[in-house]
């Protein structure tokens, strides 16, 4: 069984990738605050299987096209989005058509961090606990 | 890697946002350029405009400085008759640039530069977190 299949590995794995994914769109947000007519947008979070159904063998991981012959075309950038945006974000309009609240954006940056941070703490907890059981401490 | 990805958008935008205060040190230094001949127009004032650019090798809309357009507003006359400048009935044409308006456009044009910064630095901050996890 590799480390990625037990499930809060790849539950943190898919929160992490969630983060980062978030953190582009909102690097794009903020670049673009001045940008006419563009609008904000923002990831969903993921959705997780109820922890308390889940066996061992549920992962979280997203899913990919397979390429089953040589002479298919990739994805254009190796790695789509994985997770769904949600555009309807901004409830203020500038007269330029430019949608950026850059408050909000610096709120969700900030936010963003503190949920990243939150991942990888438990997860070097529960390298922690791996090793605890392996006898290295 | 996504974090990088961040980075260089917010870079962009940083970019993007230096291009339009080099715009705007342009107007507030041309704000008393007179003609040079007897009748001519001064200075114009420049406006520097956004435009967001699809980045296919990052995945990304990015920020770019788009085209630096002429404002088309009229000149400010002032009576200077022993101005050199000055036409045949003493005005003199002063560029139609308002310092107010231009420092308003300065502090816009950091504050969203601050805001890119800030994105990297948590951009930053985040990706730490993810090498830390090697330490433990």
């Amino acid at each position: 069984m590799a480390i990625t299949d037990i499930p809060i590995f790849s539950m943190l794995r898919t929160r992490m990738q969630y983060s980062q994914e978030r953190q582009r769109v909102l690097a794009e947000n903020v670049a673009n605050a001045d940008t006419p007519n563009y609008r904000a947008r923002d990831l969903k979070a993921p959705k997780f299987p109820d922890p308390t159904e889940m066996t061992t063998a549920t992962t979280v991981s997203n899913i990919s096209l397979t390429r089953t012959e040589g002479g298919h075309i990739g994805p254009l950038s190796g790695t789509g989005s994985s997770f769904s945006t949600d555009s309807k974000s901004g409830y203020e309009v500038r007269p330029t058509g430019n949608a950026v609240n850059l408050e909000d954006e610096m709120i969700k940056v900030a936010a963003n961090q503190m949920d990243y941070q939150g991942a990888t703490a438990l997860y070097t907890r529960s390298l922690n606990l791996l090793k605890t059981a392996l006898g290295k401490r | 890697m996504d974090f990088l990805k961040s980075m260089q958008i917010a870079a962009s935008g940083l970019r993007a946002q230096a291009g339009r205060m080099r715009v705007i040190s342009e107007n507030i230094a041309n704000a008393d350029s007179t003609p040079a001949r007897p009748g001519a127009d001064p200075y114009r004032r420049k406006v520097a405009s956004f435009t967001s650019e699809f980045d296919r090798a990052l995945d990304a809309r990015t920020v770019g400085v788009g085209k630096v357009a002429p404002d088309k507003s009229e000149f400010r006359l002032k009576y200077e008759p022993g101005h050199p400048a000055a036409d045949a009935n003493g005005n003199v044409k002063y560029p139609n640039v308002n310092p107010l308006v231009e420092m308003t456009d300065m502090r816009d044009a950091q504050r969203s530069y601050e805001a890119n910064i800030n994105v990297i630095s948590a951009t930053r901050r985040m990706l730490q977190r993810t090498l830390d996890i090697l330490k433990a």
